[in-house]
């Protein structure tokens, strides 16, 4: 049941807001203001205006001094215009009908302050995930960067269209056509169409790709490359340690369950981050996970990070997991301390693949949930290339890649040999987008307001990422060395990294919903 | 002084509904935050605070979007919006199909954030844009222009001039009558001013504007008006921040005499005998810069151009961003009379 909070009264704490249904969540949402990005309640639009009008005296008291208090201010969710209203006027000690001894710190309250007593402290009714008919699944989003290459991109989709009507004749002769075309064609829309008429033709001859075809140190190359030419995995990484790095302020322990170690280049950094915190580092145990053909690589990884933990004085553990399917992980498989490290588990793309099996996804949100993580981070590709329809998946992925090539072509300062080098790593996950099916088909990429359901379905809730977090992700993106475009754009508690105007990553926080943290 | 404080507030809450008053009063809030006094802004907090939708290829309530980048050098971006066909929604090939009239009005709109705010996918804009195409039955192109004070004058007219250039020249927003694309420049607060601006440019280069629609322009002065003194603070605009936006927009060292900010005032050049658009000024009475937009009616007036003069004595600034309120619907049927005037 969803009530209102007044900051007088003391109530129970309100049950969370599951983010899978729809129409639950709007109950009573000004709609006026949903459709500009605000989600208020028609029956709060009072005490939200109260709040707005109690933070204009505030602050018009003493322009200056206030001015001030509010510089340093980290700012959070701000469609959720009670709880930013709040924040501020919290950050000013103004609680003209609170006892103030119930407020613990000054940051900007977040649901379920831990340090206050449950049933006294004060509690804001969380929003949940918000559906609405803007971010849907079914949004679109197009930018068109050449006008030329038009024909080419006719001839794609026609060919997509002919493999959907199952009439590979008309396919065979269309594909050929594209390659053609895209042979002619400059820029990064002839690379975009090369590869999707490769993955096309696979497809009308049936050489479904395999997922497990490459060779493990290849891919690393790849990874690596595509990790230093452009910003996308560094977005990630540096967003996901954020959140981390927020969840873990007063830890004296951090333990980070890594679902996809890879090459472990997200946790120098975080590492680094811990070592100058103020009053000396927590210990940093880090598990990653990794494949079976890996496991060598894994230990001396975890070999070579005891080396930069050493140097920088931070206390450092690591053990190795292997495994073929993420969804084979079991709690006991993870060695857990809760009285002394704060626990969190880490995924960077390495959801998607999950869902080539079904019941795979739950298996494993059920195993997260079990090991009791205080925070989960998750970023994934900001898009729908896992619908049931071939035509449909096709077309996402046309502009979706088509977005991240010109994004690449942009950089000023690739190298050429580096960008081809990322191409083949995004080309790839072409390929399985296009031409693979069933098991091997693992880019089943999802949208945030799809893993959003998915998440509250299992059992989460979200954890805002603030504006620090926005900033420091903008000012990497500037320094990245890529081209102009980039842009960081904030959703709902989330943040993405959009080229242009279309979001690309998505970068989000979760912990326990909140019957189950107790 | 907390005693007239109180007292605007409670003012400007009498006069709009309270879902207005909470957004509007949101944005004074956040817009305070971002103005630095040593001129500086705060765009990464700006950025993350505006609420911002993606362009939608696929239609709703009849109307479609996609993004444009006009110019790579400067990342000049566009949205588009176009009404939908019956049927399938459009492919990545159908979005620049030729228009399908005999007269389609092709209205490039500049958002309003007094130079410094908002971009061309922020929400309150996006759905502002929606509504016009099903108004007027017109394709919008909303112009993401450079914002101050990171880009002072006159890149803000340069980018409009630019979309204007790309608009007159692409053949698939030509109407069928003549072959010609039938364009009207509309825009509020900033954007209206640039309206004003970007016609100048086209009328000197004989660039056909069939029309201009400015809605609460942003236009000012040196002198201090009597709208300015009796309204300031009182509708949640100051004379103080417009001051602010001023300074950040205008180059540095210029004085409100500027002709960008003052278009009939002492350094402007006279628009007699220029075959400027027809305008719709619209003017809001609680809007403390009126005097100003009126002066530039005048002006219009008194140079012998045809301008219709819309006052609305009890509308606040942004009456136009919520359907909630008579003015709203008086403006857009005006807006479409005005549009559709051409059509027939």
């Amino acid at each position: 049941m969803k009530r209102s909070h007044q900051e007088t009264s003391v109530e129970e704490e309100a049950p969370s807001i599951e983010g899978s249904g729809c129409g639950g969540g709007d109950d009573n949402m000004d709609e006026l203001l949903a459709v500009l990005g605000y989600k208020v309640r028609s029956s709060d639009m009072a005490d939200v205006a109260q709040k707005l009008e109690q933070l204009e005296m505030v602050l018009s008291n003493d322009i200056g001094s206030s001015n001030n208090a509010l510089n340093d201010t980290v700012h959070y969710n701000p469609s959720d215009l009670s709880g930013w209203a709040h924040s501020m006027l919290s950050e000013l000690n103004y609680y003209p009908d609170l006892d103030p001894t119930r407020i613990c710190d000054l940051r900007p309250i977040q649901d379920d302050d831990e340090c206050c007593s449950s049933s006294n402290s004060n509690k804001r009714i969380r929003l949940g995930a918000w559906c609405d008919s803007v971010s849907s699944d079914s949004t679109r989003s197009v930018v068109l960067i050449e006008e030329t290459g038009v024909r080419l991109v006719q001839a794609l989709v026609a060919c997509a269209e002919a493999v959907q009507h199952e009439n590979l004749s008309l396919a065979d002769a269309l594909v050929k056509r594209v390659g053609t075309l895209a042979a002619s064609q400059a820029g990064a829309m002839g690379k975009v169409a090369t590869y999707f008429a490769e993955a096309l033709a696979r497809r009308i001859y049936r050489i479904h790709p395999s997922s497990a075809a490459i060779d493990p140190s290849f891919e690393e190359i790849l990874q690596m490359n595509f990790y230093d030419s452009c910003p996308y995995l560094k977005f990630a990484h540096f967003t996901a340690n954020q959140a981390i790095l927020e969840a873990v302020t007063t830890s004296r322990g951090v333990h980070v369950i890594d679902l996809g170690l890879n090459q472990g280049m997200q946790w120098p950094a975080l590492m680094q981050a811990l070592a100058l915190r103020p009053g000396g580092p927590p210990s940093f145990r880090l598990t990653g996970v990794g494949t079976l053909s890996n496991r060598d690589g894994i230990q001396e990884l975890g070999w070579k990070l005891a080396q930069l933990a050493h140097a920088i004085g931070v206390e450092f553990e690591f053990s190795g997991l292997t495994t073929e399917r993420l969804s084979d992980l079991e709690p006991d498989m993870f060695e857990t301390r809760p009285d002394s490290e704060t626990l969190v588990v880490n995924s960077v793309f390495e959801l998607h693949p999950v869902l080539s099996q079904p019941g795979s996804i739950e298996k494993l949100l059920a195993t997260v949930k079990a090991v009791k993580p205080s925070i989960v981070t998750v970023v994934e590709q900001e898009a729908n290339h896992n619908g049931a329809v071939f035509l449909d998946r096709f077309n996402e992925a046309l502009h979706y890649y088509s977005s991240l090539f010109d994004s690449l072509e942009d950089g000023v300062v690739i190298p050429s040999q580096d960008r081809v080098m990322s191409e083949i790593y995004l080309g790839r996950q072409i390929l399985n987008v296009v031409a693979a099916e069933g098991i091997d088909r693992i880019e089943r990429h999802e949208t945030l307001s799809q893993w959003r359901k998915r998440m509250g379905s299992a059992g989460f809730d979200p954890v805002n990422l603030g504006s620090d977090a926005f900033k420091q992700a903008s000012l990497l993106l500037a320094l990245s060395g890529g081209g102009d475009g980039y842009r960081v754009e904030e959703n709902d508690g989330s943040l993405m990294l959009a080229w242009q105007t279309k979001p690309l990553i998505a970068a989000s926080a979760w912990k326990l919903a909140a019957e189950l943290r107790r | 002084m907390a005693g007239s404080e109180e007292v605007n507030l409670i003012e400007s809450k009498t006069v709009v509904p309270l879902n207005t008053w909470v957004l509007i009063s949101n944005f004074k809030l956040a817009y305070n935050l971002l103005r630095r006094p040593d001129g500086t802004f705060n765009r990464h907090l700006a950025e993350f605070l505006d609420r911002k939708v993606p362009a939608n290829a696929n239609p709703v309530n009849g109307v479609f979007s996609f993004d444009v980048i006009i110019d790579r050098q400067t990342n000049l971006l566009s949205r588009v919006y176009r009404p939908a066909n019956a049927g399938p929604p459009p492919s990545i090939t159908d979005l620049q199909n030729p228009v399908d009239g005999e007269i389609v009005p092709v209205i490039v709109f500049f958002h309003g954030g007094s130079f410094a705010h908002s971009s061309a996918n922020s929400a309150i804009y996006d759905t502002l844009c929606r509504r016009l195409v099903g108004l007027c039955g017109a394709v919008v192109v909303s112009v993401n222009y450079r914002r101050a004070p990171e880009n002072r004058y006159p890149c803000a007219y340069d980018d409009g001039w630019a979309v204007l250039n790309w608009v007159n020249s692409s053949s698939w927003l030509k109407s069928k009558k003549d072959s010609k694309v039938h364009i009207f420049l509309a825009g509020d607060s900033s954007g209206g001013n640039i309206v004003h601006n970007v016609a100048l440019r086209a009328v000197e280069s004989g660039i056909n504007v069939l029309g201009n629609i400015l809605l609460n322009p942003m236009f000012g002065g040196t002198e201090r008006t009597e709208s300015e003194k009796r309204l300031d603070g009182k509708y949640f605009v100051t004379v103080r921040d417009r001051d602010w936006y001023w300074r950040a927009f205008l180059p540095e060292g210029e004085d409100r005499e500027h002709p960008a900010c003052s278009p009939f005032g002492t350094r402007s050049k006279s628009l007699e005998g220029l075959s400027f658009p027809k305008s719709l000024v619209v003017v809001a009475g609680l809007d403390l810069i009126q005097d100003w937009q009126l002066k530039y009616a005048e002006g219009l007036k008194k140079a012998g151009q045809d301008v219709k003069l819309l006052y609305l004595e009890q509308a606040t600034i942004g009456f136009y961003l919520l359907p909630n309120n008579n003015h709203f619907h008086t403006v857009m049927d005006e807006i479409a009379a005005f549009v559709n005037a051409e059509c027939q």
